[in-house]
């Protein structure tokens, strides 16, 4: 039975059948979606880099969030849910990958336009702002905002810095856990000590000394803290997990931010304040990103 | 008086707001606190009719939400007033805001909306509403403060318009923009027009001077009501809101034009000293014409807006109807399976039954059991299911979020970092005090922890201030005697502080705690004698206890095994302590032999608000754990 054959498929194919017509009828009728389904996904614009706002309550993390939408800061209260927008770097800070080229260019323009992540920063919903830090994929760098005139006083400096040390420690174990030998992509963290325009604060170097103090005694105690209930429990629970790990080099001497930079995580503390009797002054914290846009 | 009005979403922006009086913005925020995040108070469901409320510093805050936009309406006024009107305000505003706003809300990406135009809608609710409660609430009635050339009539009828003050209240005004309205900016607190309108829209029977009704009726015709007045203005009004707010959404035209236009009339009158006689009646009449035709716009649009709002929520309530349930029944199992259904109560109560037993039989109270499932309720009432999950799956990641939020604590529970802070700042050793009833493990549980902290290089002083049992002393003095065994390696140091027994309980733990300070003990650790939590005579004795030895904590040590009476237990340890003092923590006993059935752990916080801060795991001194909040909520839904 040669193709050319009467009864061949070639000549089945050619012919009158119903069966022909209904097998193409049905490819001329789907076809057109489905090559437009696959366009459209694969030209689907690909995700703005990710900057994470983290940082205990009432730091002001959603007062710059509105301010960097806006321009104005808006009135805020606590928050108790996440909240992401999609934000455009203000002209007075060429984003650093795009800087050769001039405003107008769309490119220019793509580059300057990022999502910046809100998370509530009361102690009962931090478990889900750090469950993001660890499972979405596309962030950037992390903005840990803190209230400079309540880290004068050591239950606000405490609180920062217990929540300051989890965000690192979960990006150390990020980067110590990756199964690639070249390491994952560095997340660069912001220490943004806010409110400066507030007459108690303190300046943005000292807030960097007495975190460093504080997390160096986080560490201390958590190393000699309890283990936690997890595999007493549970019993099967992935006992990897339980393994304890220390933040920095071995946890040993004082803690120190440098120190981050071995696990791919540079660490700078800039000052600003998002509201203020003379106006905004966050540029160094635009700048900051602008650098790692 | 009502002293702020603010929308805000859960995200923690505020998109409206209206201050009459500025309230400190901690007021809400202890608001969001308190309600939203700790749950500490639980507000009562809305079908009992009335709104929650929740008080500080004074002030009454009432709030409702719009839970599938997100969205939490507050109500501040000072708690000495009492309004009657908020509920209704509450529900109107959400209706209204919702109605307009809905769309600009749901499209996220963005944190903040224009909602300057929402001021006259809120106004106007508000004059209405204060309008048909009873004016002579909690208006002040200040003669107004105007030059000298109004006449006579009109300060005789000025005190019947309490409305008429109005105006002078925006000055505290913050939201962005303040409405024309009602803020007429010159001296002449007049704004006549305006005045009468309302009065005679919200209170058709309100009392007239005989002179006042015939001035008015003179002045302005389409105010004094008639039925035929009424039909017209209503076809006026119909043609007008086609011109001017026909195209509200694209937002070119906007009231604040037409007021200002009005409103620009107005103070040229007032620039001129003109006397009212002077005015002459066609320019009133246009004048409050023009107003009232405005204000009548605006009140049907409200009005048509929340009755939609009204309609969308009864329809979105089952069908009564043979057909139209049975469709709605097999629509409702599609969607379902598929996601993006409407969740109701109907919906939730019988996979929430389900999820209540569940819990039941991981030994949670059913007190606890049946207030998480409400608050799961309230959670996910109104929200639609995502696409592709069921009414089920919804419910145990709601679940799964109420639960680890209750069991994770508000601030860090490092014990070792407070003692470390306590001993740096004061020369007071740190103490520390165990209560609990009877046989749950209070002296284990207490030696566990003097280990743990004799591991860090602490000095322990362990004070034996039961001295009611029998045996109890000696039983603490074997401890400490194994304790000083282990700890000879790792370097701390542990004593005893006993005076045997039928001495009080009290004057022996703040000898101890002399005694320690003298001696140079860092920690002191209190066992204390154990009680039933209904045994009144004992319980009180606590109260003197906690103002004697004024410990740093107090830990409450709950076996792992008791059920029901968890709950009575730690309510009532919790509050023994006198006023302003509480349990600072639970220690959990004997959670090795329960296996999953971790249920009184979530009992004894749900009933408290207080973290648990130990596990005891086990028959050994080490066998102490934090909890993982994680891994028991993993057990519980499992
Ligand atoms: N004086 C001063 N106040 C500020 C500044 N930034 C923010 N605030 C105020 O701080 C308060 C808290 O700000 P939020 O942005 O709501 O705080 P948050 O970090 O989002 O807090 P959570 O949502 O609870 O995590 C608000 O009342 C702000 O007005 C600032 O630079 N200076
Ligand atoms: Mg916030």
């Amino acid at each position: 039975m040669a193709w050319y054959d009467e009864d061949s498929w070639l000549t089945a194919a050619f012919a009158p059948n119903i069966a022909t017509i209904a097998v193409t009828l049905l490819l001329a009728l789907v076809l057109p979606f489905l090559v437009h389904a696959f366009i459209y996904r694969a030209q689907s614009p690909a995700a703005l880099p990710t900057f994470l706002l983290i940082g205990p309550s009432g730091a002001g993390k959603t007062a710059f969030l509105t301010l960097t939408e806006c321009n104005t800061p808006a009135n805020t209260h606590t928050s108790t849910a996440p909240l992401a927008i999609d934000a455009l770097l203000p002209d007075a800070h060429p984003p650093s990958s795009a800087s050769f080229r001039s405003a107008g260019d769309p490119a220019y323009e793509r580059a300057r336009r990022f999502l910046l992540l809100d998370t509530p920063g009361h102690g009962k919903l931090r478990r889900l702002a750090l469950a993001q830090l660890t499972s979405a994929a596309n962030i950037r760098a992390i903005i840990f905002v803190v209230d400079a005139s309540s880290v004068a006083d050591e239950a606000g400096l405490n609180d920062a810095a217990d929540y300051l040390h989890d965000v690192l420690l979960s990006l150390q174990k990020r980067y110590t856990g990756a199964k690639t030998s070249k390491g994952p992509k560095e997340i660069p963290v912001l220490v943004a000590a806010n409110k400066l325009d507030v007459f108690t604060a303190l300046p943005p170097h000292v807030v960097k000394v007495s975190l460093e103090r504080a997390i160096t005694d986080v560490r201390k105690s958590r190393a000699k803290g309890l283990k936690d209930s997890g595999a007493a429990l549970g019993g099967t629970d992935d006992g990897l997990d339980d393994e304890r790990e220390c933040l920095g080099e071995g946890g040993e001497g004082p803690f120190e931010f440098r120190q981050m930079e071995e696990v791919g995580t540079t660490v700078d503390v800039q000052g600003g304040n998002v509201l203020g009797g003379d106006g905004s002054d966050v540029d160094k914290w635009w700048a900051w990103i602008a650098e790692q846009l | 008086m009502l002293d702020t009005f603010e929308i805000l979403t859960t995200s923690g922006v505020v998109l409206w707001s209206r201050t009459y009086v500025p309230v400190g913005a901690n007021v809400i925020d202890s608001l969001i606190r308190d309600v939203f995040i700790e749950e500490r108070i639980v507000p009562q469901p809305d079908d009992v009719g009335q709104k929650p409320t929740y008080k500080k510093d004074g002030y009454t805050l009432k709030w409702t939400t719009a839970k599938d936009l997100g969205l939490i309406f507050v109500a501040v006024y000072q708690s000495l007033v009492h309004l009657t009107w908020i509920d209704k305000l509450l529900d109107n505003v959400r209706a209204l805001f919702t109605g307009l706003y809905s769309e600009q809300v749901k499209e996220k990406k963005a944190s903040t909306i224009d909602t300057q135009k929402f001021t006259p809608y809120f106004e106007r609710q508000i004059q209405e509403l204060e309008g048909q409660s009873d004016a002579s609430t909690d208006v002040k009635l200040t003669p107004p403060s105007s030059s000298g050339n109004d006449s006579a009539e009109e300060k005789e009828h000025a005190p019947t318009f309490p409305l008429l003050q109005k105006p002078q209240r925006p000055l505290y005004d913050t939201s962005a923009e303040s409405t024309p309205v009602v803020t007429p900016s010159n001296s002449r607190p007049t704004t006549p027009g305006q005045g009468h309108l309302i009065m005679a829209k919200g209170k058709p029977g309100q009392k007239l001077s005989r002179r006042d009704r015939k001035k008015v009726a003179a002045t302005s015709a389409p105010a004094s009501s008639g039925d035929e007045a009424n039909v017209k203005r209503k076809g006026k009004g119909a043609t007008k809101k086609n011109r001017v707010w026909g195209e509200f959404g694209a937002d070119e035209e906007d009231p604040d034009v037409v007021l200002d236009y009005s409103q620009s009339d107005l103070r040229g009158d007032g620039a001129e000293q003109e006397t009212l006689e002077e005015i002459k009646p066609e320019t009133w009449g246009r004048k409050t014409g023009k107003g009232q035709f405005v204000l009548k716009d605006l009140d049907e649009e409200m009005d048509a807006i929340i009755s939609e709002q009204n309609a969308k929520k009864e329809k979105s309530q089952p069908s009564s109807g043979l057909v139209g349930s049975s469709l709605g029944a097999i629509g409702g199992l599609f969607r379902n399976v598929v996601g993006g259904k409407t969740l109701t109560k109907e919906d939730l109560d019988k996979s929430l039954k389900g999820m209540e037993d569940h819990l039941l039989k991981k030994n949670v109270a059913r007190e606890a059991a049946v207030r998480l499932c409400e608050s799961v309720e309230r959670d996910l009432v109104g929200l639609k299911t995502g696409s592709f999950t069921t009414i089920e799956s919804t419910i145990r990641t709601s679940m799964e979020k109420a639960l680890t939020k209750m069991l994770t604590p508000t601030t860090s529970l490092d014990l070792l970092r407070s003692i470390q802070t306590v001993n740096s700042t004061t020369t007071r050793p740190y103490v520390i005090s165990i209560v609990g009833v009877n046989g749950v493990g209070k002296s284990t549980n207490l030696s566990k922890i003097a280990f743990f902290l004799l591991q860090n290089q602490h000095k322990v002083l362990i004070a034996a201030a039961d001295t009611f049992r029998s045996g109890a002393v000696e039983q603490l003095g074997v401890h400490v005697k194994n304790l000083k065994e282990l700890s000879k390696r790792e370097g701390g140091s542990v004593e005893i502080f006993e005076k045997g027994y039928g001495k009080d309980a009290a004057n022996i733990a703040a000898d101890a705690v002399a005694f320690a300070e003298k001696n140079g003990f860092n920690v002191v650790l209190i066992d204390t004698a154990g009680r039933r939590h209904n045994d009144a005579r004992l319980m009180s004795n606590l109260e003197k206890f906690a103002k004697l030895a004024k410990p740093d904590k107090i830990f409450m040590v709950g076996e792992a095994l008791v059920g029901t009476d968890s709950v009575a237990q730690a309510r009532n340890f919790n509050a023994s302590f006198g006023p302003g003092r509480g349990l600072d923590g639970f220690v959990i006993s004997k959670c090795d032999t329960v296996g999953d059935m971790v249920g009184t752990l979530v009992s004894m916080v749900h009933a408290t608000s207080i973290p648990v801060v130990f596990l005891g795991v086990g028959q050994h001194y080490a066998d102490l754990r934090g909890l993982n909040v994680g891994s028991v909520c993993r057990l519980l839904m499992s």
